[in-house]
């Protein structure tokens, strides 16, 4: 057992040895009656009562020194640490959407793992794994989320800090597909903070090659259906639904499931919800993500501003669809007039315009790898994977689970000694 | 206090009367026999009817009888204005647990108030509390229960002077003062031997503690409540000096009282009020009134 303040504990120790000193040295007067009469007792010096050593005064003082010894115990802050290691691992396992199945993240991350060492799950947000690591992997499941290794790189190093004083280094391994997604603009200056080199490995990523299955409801004669890839106007149960009119509230909670994006691309000039008239104009382009559409596009509504996500807008900035999430999955409203003249719907960047707009909720991804270069940087040039542990900083609030406990028995002392003072008082 | 608002002292008191120890100068009819010849029923003697006197007092059957013009005289009854000065001070809240001389002061105080009421005396009371009350002597209902309430609301302590009390009193013809004379007793003492000796009655209500009289033996050190300077150890050794100081000053004090021509009766805490006020007020039974 060791204490992280030890200094409270010296503070308590040196309190403790005054009390007793001053139990067994202190004199004490008798006690004080107000007496309306006292005039009338003679007047006379008033001596000083020498403190009797009896057996409810040394349990008395027994209390008092644990109270002294318990409460400085607990800010002392003790904690028991495990025999120390030469090496701990944290694991940093990607459960992100760029993954193509949990299986072989799983398999990898047993291969290093070891007894003791950190697992930590992570997408957008990262969890350190509380059990051991290697037992929870076969439930493991991935999310639809996007992965964020700078998120992980931050658990990492707090990991790090809080087992500094269990292992004489660390090392930290990555497993993930490492799509470019994943990393932005706080990752390199992480990972410069990791004080060794980072040993990655590269699971399979998801591809995007394949257009996502829509379900549309339009007329045959609707110009939209043009746009779309044949095999995704026919009737089925894809993860995305374009809809030529309001959302019913049959089509709000099936928005809401795992996956899914609703597209709400009124074919009237019906008014969806988050939207208001405004006098029409013509807008040259619209831009939705890396396409840009130029024609001219009529604009009859304008949005109300709320917190949904923009993902289209006219070229003038103000937004031409918007998306809002809904349980699992979002509600995207596009307010583009689909020109039913002219031969713009098939052309391709109209489609890319359609296949933007009918993306997975959150936007499209880049799930294109990491290239060499990159993944070298994100590597480090240090000689050794072995990052020192000493190298790493003092948690700010280590975990003492003896502190509340001790806490507790202090508050008990003090309860007790009321107790046993007020006995002795009478 | 649970003795001021449960009724009790009150209805053992029904009936009991306080007399005027001497008649009268009141100019307001009431229970006490005057010295006024006035016209109450009660016949006293014929005088001669001389110029200036009311011809509505003429007794004319006696004309009739002897043809002697007379007037009939009679005894008049008066009221008397009755104050009780009540002490308050931090001396009066002891013991400390039980508050047992505050209690019968404030009992006996009440009961002397409905037993003045009682025999239509305009009666009031001034309780020397940190900050003074004073009721004036009233006599209209609901004197009691103002009374009741003024004794509920006070709260005992500090160290004020009754003497000013008891001076601010010299227009009632009779007084009580229920203390423990701890206080300012000297100049309380001169005030009431001025009032007694313009003819008002004075009552003095000695009011102790028994833990007063018998502080018990273990060793401590007393301190005065109205002078915290004021410490002394009481022992077994110091007890029976104590005992003996006690007593020679609650001698001297009673005789202090007593030659001025005060009625001063020493009452223990723990005396039940109702039977504190019949000692006081002397006679119990209705058929001694006004003797």
């Amino acid at each position: 057992m060791s204490f992280l303040l030890p200094g409270f504990l010296a503070a308590a120790g040196a309190i403790a040895s005054a009390v007793v000193i001053l139990h067994f040295i202190v004199s004490r007067e008798p006690d004080l009656l107000r007496l309306p009469t006292a005039r009338f007792a003679p007047e006379r010096a008033i001596q000083a009562r020498a403190r009797a050593l009896e057996p409810s005064d040394l349990l008395l003082l027994a209390i008092r020194v644990a109270l002294v010894l318990a409460a400085g115990a607990a800010l002392a802050r003790p904690v028991v640490s495990p025999p120390r290691r030469d090496l701990i691992r944290i694991v940093l396992l990607d459960r992100s959407r760029g993954a193509v199945t949990a299986r072989e993240a799983v398999d990898s991350a047993r291969g290093v793992l070891g007894p003791r060492d950190i697992l930590i799950l992570f997408d957008s947000a990262a969890t350190v794994v509380a059990s051991d690591g290697a037992d929870s992997l076969s439930r493991l499941s991935l999310s639809e989320r996007q992965g964020r290794l700078s998120t992980a790189l931050i658990s990492g190093l707090r990991s790090a800090s809080q087992v500094r004083n269990q292992a004489d280094s660390i090392e930290l391994v990555v497993i993930s597909p490492l799509a470019a997604e994943e990393i932005d603009a706080a990752t390199d200056s992480l990972r410069n903070l990791w004080p060794a080199q980072i040993r990655f490995i590269r699971t399979t990523a998801r591809s995007d090659s394949a257009a996502p299955v829509v379900t549309f409801d339009g007329s045959l004669e609707d110009p939209l259906r043009l746009a779309l890839p044949v095999a995704s106007t026919l009737p089925g149960v894809g993860a995305t639904r374009l809809i030529r009119r309001l959302a019913s509230t049959a089509d709000s909670v099936w928005a809401a499931g795992a996956g899914h994006v609703l597209v709400v691309w009124p074919a009237s000039r019906e008014i969806p919800e988050g939207w208001v008239p405004r006098a029409g104009d013509t807008v040259g382009a619209v831009v939705a993500g890396r396409v840009v559409v130029v024609a001219p596009f009529t604009r009859r509504l304008a949005s109300v501003p709320r917190n949904d996500r923009v993902v289209a807008r006219w070229v003038d900035g103000a937004p031409a669809a918007v998306e809002a999430a809904r349980g699992d999955g979002c509600i995207r409203t596009v307010t583009i007039e689909v020109p039913a003249i002219g031969d713009l719907v098939l052309e391709t960047r109209f489609a890319q315009l359609v296949a933007s707009l009918t993306g997975p909720c959150g936007g499209e991804t880049a799930s294109a790898p990491l290239d060499d270069v990159t993944m070298a940087r994100l590597a480090g040039s240090f000689g050794s994977r072995r990052a020192p542990a000493a190298g790493f900083a003092q948690p700010d609030q280590a975990a003492s689970p003896w502190a509340r406990w001790l806490l507790l028995l202090a508050a008990v002392l003090a309860a007790a000694e009321m107790l046993l003072r007020r006995r002795i008082a009478r | 206090m649970h003795e001021l608002t449960s009724g009790a002292l009150l209805d053992a008191l029904r009936g009991v009367h306080w007399p005027a120890r001497r008649m009268s100068r009141g100019a307001f009819q009431g229970g006490h026999r005057s010295r006024r010849v006035g016209a109450s029923p009660e016949f006293m003697e014929y005088r001669p009817y001389r110029q200036g006197d009311d011809p509505g007092r003429i007794d004319w059957k006696l004309f009739g009888r002897t043809e002697r013009v007379a007037v009939r005289l009679s005894h008049d009854d008066s009221s008397l204005r009755t104050m009780i000065v009540l002490d308050a001070s931090a001396s009066m809240a002891f013991p400390a647990g039980t508050l047992a001389k505050w209690n019968a002061a404030a009992a006996i105080a009440l009961g002397l108030t409905a037993v003045a009421h009682g025999d239509n005396d305009p009666v009031g009371i001034s309780i020397a509390t940190a900050t003074p009350r004073v009721l004036p002597p009233r006599t209209r209902r609901g004197t009691v229960s103002d009374v009741l309430r003024a004794l509920l609301d006070a709260v005992p302590g500090g160290s004020s002077p009754l003497a000013p009390l008891l001076a601010a009193a010299r227009t009632s013809r009779r007084v009580a003062i229920i203390s423990d004379f701890l206080g300012d007793a000297d100049a309380l003492h001169a005030v009431a031997r001025e009032m007694l000796a313009g003819g008002a009655e004075v009552f003095a209500v000695h009011v102790i503690a028994a833990e007063e009289l018998e502080p018990g033996e273990a060793p401590r050190v007393v301190t005065d409540p109205e002078d915290p300077a004021l410490r002394r150890p009481l022992g077994p050794a110091e007890l029976d000096l104590y005992r003996e100081n006690f007593a020679r000053w609650r001698s001297a004090l009673a005789a202090g009282w007593r030659g001025a021509g005060a009625v001063y009766h020493e009452v223990a805490a723990a005396d039940p009020a109702d039977r504190v006020v019949r000692r006081v007020t002397g006679l119990t039974e209705p058929a001694n009134r006004g003797s």
